[in-house]
C-alpha cells in the first residue's frame, strides 16, 4: 500500500484506540500504570517513525514490510522504556506489543478496508473515522496523564535543622529530609502511600512507628536514640531501604520490628546497618525479606525469623551478636542465603544451651534452608532444637 | 430510474459493484450494453494472447472492497495458505481462470441481469437535471464506459497480409515478428517461442520493467495528489510516460528470451523484416476521437480535452457537466486524466468509488 502521511497516522491512531483501551482497562485491574505507559509509548515511537522515516522512504510499503518494521518499533520501545525506567514485566509488555501489532494488520489489511471503501486508494486516510480515532487517542492518553498526574503525592521538604516531633503523617506524601534535617521526638506514619526519605530521627518511644497502613517507604533514614524500637511496624507492609539504625545503650528494643502484616505482601529491609539492641531486625508472623544488611552488636539475637513467620535472609553480615546470629524460630520457614555470621559470643549468663554462641539456630518446629553461609568463626556454626530442620548446602 | 451506466465491460460491471455496495437496487441503476458477459471483451483478449495469469495482484477484481482479494478465496478454496503467502510478499498474480470465475460468481448474485438493458448508446446530451441517452430516457447520474476504441493496428501494416493483431485469434508460423514491447507483446514472444517460432522483437524503445502498469504509488492518493496538481502540460507528459509499454520483471520472463536469444531464435531489431507472420502487440487506439461517443459528447457540449484526453476532475467526473444535481462521469482507459491506471480493475474501483460518492452527495437523488 501507498500512504499518505495522514493516512499512515490515522491508520496506526485507529488501529491503536483498542490497544489505548485495552491498556486503561490493564492499568485500572493491575493499578499499574505500565501498560498506558507502554502505549503511549509504542504511539510515540510509531508516529515519529511515520513522520521521520517512513514517509519518506517507503513510497509503497508491501505487507511483508510489516514484519521487520514491527521489529524495529519493538527494539525501540524496549530501548525507550528502559531509557525512561518504565518498570513492566516482561513477557506481558511483549504480549500487550504482539497484540497492537496483530490487530494493527488485521485491521489495515482487512478490518479498514471493509469499514471505509476506498481506504486503499485513499492512501490510509480514513476520513472522519481517522479524525475521531486521533482525538480519542489523544484524549484517552491525556486523560490518563492527567489521572497519573493528579495521584502523584505531594512533596515536602523538610528543612534542615532540628525539628520537634513526633512528626504524625496523616496523608499519602513524600517526606524528603534536606541534607541535616533532623526529626526528634519520632515519626507516626498513619497513612498510606507515604515515602520518607533522607530524615535523621533522633529520640521517640519509637523512632519510626509505621502502623495499619500500606506502601509505607522508607530510604535513607537515620534512627537513633529510640526508648523501644528503632523502626516499628504493625500491620503494615513496607519497604525498608539504605536505613542505619543505632541502639546503642537499648538492650530491650529491636533495631527494626516488623509484625503481623503476612497478609499484606512481601516486606522488605535492603541495606540496613543495625548496630545494638535486643534484637537487630526481627519479623513476628511475616513475610520478609532480609537483604544486604549489616547488624552489629545485638543482645539477644541478630537477625530473628519468629512466629510463623516467611522469611528470606540474604547476602547480610551478622557480627559479634550475644547468643545467637540468625535464629528461625515457631514454625518459621527461612531461607538463609550466602550471608556472613562472624563473632556470635556465647551467653553464659543465660545457662542457656542454644545461646552458646550459635551462628544459625532453628528452633521450635521451623525450617531454615542455608546454603552458601560463612559460619565458621562461632562456637557452634549452626543447630537445629525442638523438632526443627536445617538443610545445609555449602 | 436515476442512474446509468453506460457500457457493459469490466470497467462498467465493477463501478456497478460499488453502487450495489452503496446501497442502490439493480431495479435503481441501468447498464447499457450488448454484451451480457461483464469479460467477454477480456476474455477474447486473453485468449488470443493466451494469457494465462493476471498481471494485477490480489486486490484485481470487481469487487467495491479490496478486502477479501482473490488470493484470501483461493487459500479458502484450496485450504492452503500459499496464496496469502505469495500475497504477503506481492508474489501472487491469479490465474485467468480464477479471475474470470470470479467474475462469474459476482455476476451471478449481483443482480447484473436485471439491470442490464441490452442496448447500445449512441449518444449522451446534458439537459435539464440530468443526461438523456439517445431515447431511453434522463437519468441524473450517467458513468460512461465505453471500453477501449479498438484495436491499435499501426498504419503502415494495415491491409499486409502477413499481419495480425495480437489481440485477434491466431497461430504462429515459423519466422514471427512482434511489434511492441509491453506485456502483450511480452506474452507473444514466449508463446510463439513455445511454438517453435524464431522470433524479432521490433520496438521504437526499450520496454519497462513495472509489476503493475504504473509504479505503485499512483494507485493510490500518495501518487495521486502530486499527479493532480500538475498542470495539463505537465499531467499530459507525465501521463505519456506513465502508459509507456511495460511488463513484469522475472525470471519467468528472462530466462525463456535469455536462452532463445542463445539459440539464435530471439533477437530484437529496429525494423520489419521478412518474416512469415507480424504480430501486431500494440494495444489499443488511445484518444476520446476513436470513440464515436465520446467525440460526439465532447463536441456538443465543447469539453475541456487535452492531447486526446477527455479532462476529468480527480474523481473520474467531467466539471462542465457535474454539479450538486446531476453526474457525468468516465471510467476505463477514458478515466486516464484523473487514474492514470484507470484501465485496470483498480482504476474502475477507483472511479465507482467516486461516481457513488457523487451520487449519495447528490442533493435530488
Amino acid at each position: 500500500m501507498s500512504y499518505t502521511l495522514r493516512g499512515r497516522l490515522e491508520s496506526r491512531l485507529a488501529a491503536l484506540l483498542p490497544l489505548v483501551a485495552a491498556a486503561c482497562v490493564l492499568t485500572a485491574l493491575l493499578h499499574r500504570w505500565w501498560p498506558v505507559q507502554a502505549v503511549a509509548l509504542m504511539a510515540g515511537v510509531g508516529l515519529a517513525l511515520d513522520v521521520q522515516a517512513y514517509h519518506s522512504l517507503l513510497r509503497y510499503q508491501p505487507a511483508w514490510a510489516a514484519f521487520p518494521l514491527g521489529a524495529l518499533e519493538l527494539g525501540l520501545l524496549l530501548g525507550l522504556m528502559r531509557l525512561l525506567n518504565v518498570i513492566a514485566p516482561l513477557p506481558q509488555a511483549l504480549a500487550l506489543f504482539a497484540a497492537g501489532w496483530l490487530l494493527s494488520q488485521i485491521l489495515a489489511q482487512a478490518g479498514f478496508p471493509l469499514l471505509r471503501l476506498g481506504y486503499s486508494e485513499d492512501g490510509g486516510e480514513l476520513g472522519r473515522l481517522g479524525g475521531v480515532s486521533v482525538l480519542a487517542v489523544g484524549v484517552a492518553l491525556a486523560g490518563a496523564a492527567a489521572t497519573a498526574y493528579a495521584g502523584l503525592r505531594p512533596v515536602v521538604h523538610l528543612a534542615a535543622g532540628v525539628h520537634q516531633g513526633p512528626l504524625v503523617i496523616t496523608r499519602r506524601e513524600i517526606l524528603i529530609g534536606d541534607a541535616g534535617a533532623v526529626v526528634r521526638g519520632g515519626i507516626i506514619i498513619r497513612a498510606d502511600d507515604v515515602t520518607v526519605k533522607n530524615v535523621a530521627v533522633v529520640g521517640g518511644v519509637n523512632g519510626i512507628t509505621v502502623e495499619s497502613v500500606h506502601g509505607t517507604v522508607l530510604d535513607g533514614v537515620s534512627v537513633s536514640g529510640a526508648q523501644l524500637d528503632g523502626i516499628h511496624v504493625r500491620l503494615a507492609g513496607i519497604v525498608i531501604k539504605n536505613c542505619t539504625v543505632d541502639m546503642h545503650g537499648n538492650p530491650l528494643g529491636q533495631g527494626i520490628d516488623i509484625s503481623y502484616n503476612m497478609g499484606m505482601g512481601t516486606s522488605m529491609v535492603e541495606g540496613c546497618t543495625v548496630i545494638g539492641g535486643m534484637e537487630g531486625i526481627a519479623t513476628h508472623a511475616s513475610m520478609t525479606e532480609i537483604v544486604h544488611d549489616r547488624v552489629s552488636g545485638t543482645q539477644m539475637r541478630g537477625i530473628s525469623v519468629d512466629e510463623m513467620s516467611m522469611g528470606t535472609v540474604m547476602d547480610s553480615e551478622v557480627s559479634g551478636a550475644l547468643g545467637i546470629g540468625i535464629y528461625c524460630n515457631d514454625r518459621s520457614l527461612c531461607m538463609i542465603e550466602h550471608d556472613t555470621v562472624v563473632g556470635t559470643r556465647p551467653d553464659v549468663a543465660s545457662g542457656n544451651p542454644t545461646r552458646r554462641g550459635v551462628g544459625v539456630l532453628a528452633s521450635f518446629q521451623s525450617q531454615a534452608d542455608l546454603r552458601g553461609n560463612q559460619l565458621a568463626s562461632n562456637p557452634v556454626p549452626m543447630g537445629a532444637v525442638i523438632d526443627s530442620q536445617i538443610a545445609a548446602t555449602h | 430510474m436515476a442512474v446509468a451506466v453506460v457500457g457493459s465491460g469490466l470497467a462498467g460491471f465493477t463501478a456497478y459493484q460499488a453502487l450495489r455496495r452503496g446501497g442502490l437496487a439493480p431495479g435503481e441503476i441501468a447498464v447499457f450494453g450488448t454484451d451480457d458477459d461483464p469479460a467477454g471483451a477480456f476474455r477474447r483478449h486473453a485468449a488470443a494472447i493466451r494469457q494465462r495469469r493476471m498481471r494485477s495482484e490480489s486486490d484485481g477484481h470487481c469487487l467495491p472492497a479490496t478486502f477479501p482479494g482473490l488470493a484470501v478465496r483461493s487459500a479458502l478454496r484450496r485450504r492452503s495458505p500459499g496464496p496469502l503467502v505469495a500475497s504477503v510478499l506481492d508474489r501472487y498474480h491469479p490465474t485467468l481462470e480464477e479471475f474470470l470465475a470470479h467474475v462469474e460468481r459476482v455476476r451471478e448474485r449481483s443482480g447484473w441481469e436485471r439491470s442490464l438493458q441490452g442496448v447500445r448508446i449512441e449518444r449522451v446530451r446534458a439537459v435539464e437535471g440530468g443526461f438523456e441517452l439517445d431515447r431511453h430516457g434522463r437519468f441524473r447520474h450517467v458513468l460512461l464506459t465505453p471500453g477501449q476504441p479498438g484495436l491499435n493496428m499501426p498504419e503502415e501494416l494495415r491491409g499486409d497480409p502477413r499481419a495480425v493483431h495480437a489481440y485477434e485469434p491466431h497461430e504462429y508460423r515459423s519466422t514471427v515478428t512482434v511489434v511492441g514491447a509491453g506485456l502483450a507483446a511480452a506474452t507473444e514472444w514466449l508463446n510463439a517461442l513455445e511454438a517453435g517460432a524464431e522470433v524479432v522483437s521490433v520496438r521504437r524503445r526499450e520496454p519497462l520493467r513495472r509489476v503493475l502498469n504504473v509504479p505503485r504509488e499512483y494507485f493510490s492518493r500518495r501518487g495521486l495528489g502530486s499527479y493532480h496538481r500538475l498542470s495539463a502540460d505537465e499531467r499530459a507528459a507525465r501521463l505519456r510516460a506513465l502508459l509507456a509499454p511495460s511488463y513484469p520483471p522475472g525470471a519467468d520472463w528472462d530466462e525463456p528470451l535469455a536462452r532463445a536469444a542463445a539459440a539464435g531464435r530471439f533477437r530484437v531489431e529496429e525494423s520489419l523484416n521478412g518474416s512469415e507472420q507480424v504480430i501486431c502487440a500494440t494495444g489499443f487506439r488511445r484518444g476520446f476521437r476513436h470513440d464515436p461517443l465520446l467525440a460526439r459528447l465532447v463536441d456538443d457540449h465543447g469539453l475541456e480535452t487535452f492531447e486526446g484526453w477527455v479532462s476529468a476532475g480527480a474523481d473520474g467526473s467531467v466539471p462542465a457537466l457535474t454539479d450538486t444535481t446531476r453526474t457525468l462521469a468516465l471510467g476505463g482507459a477514458p478515466a486516464q486524466w484523473a487514474f492514470p491506471a484507470a484501465d485496470t480493475l483498480a482504476g474502475a474501483r477507483y472511479v465507482g468509488h467516486g461516481f457513488l460518492r457523487r451520487i449519495k452527495a447528490c442533493r435530488i437523488r
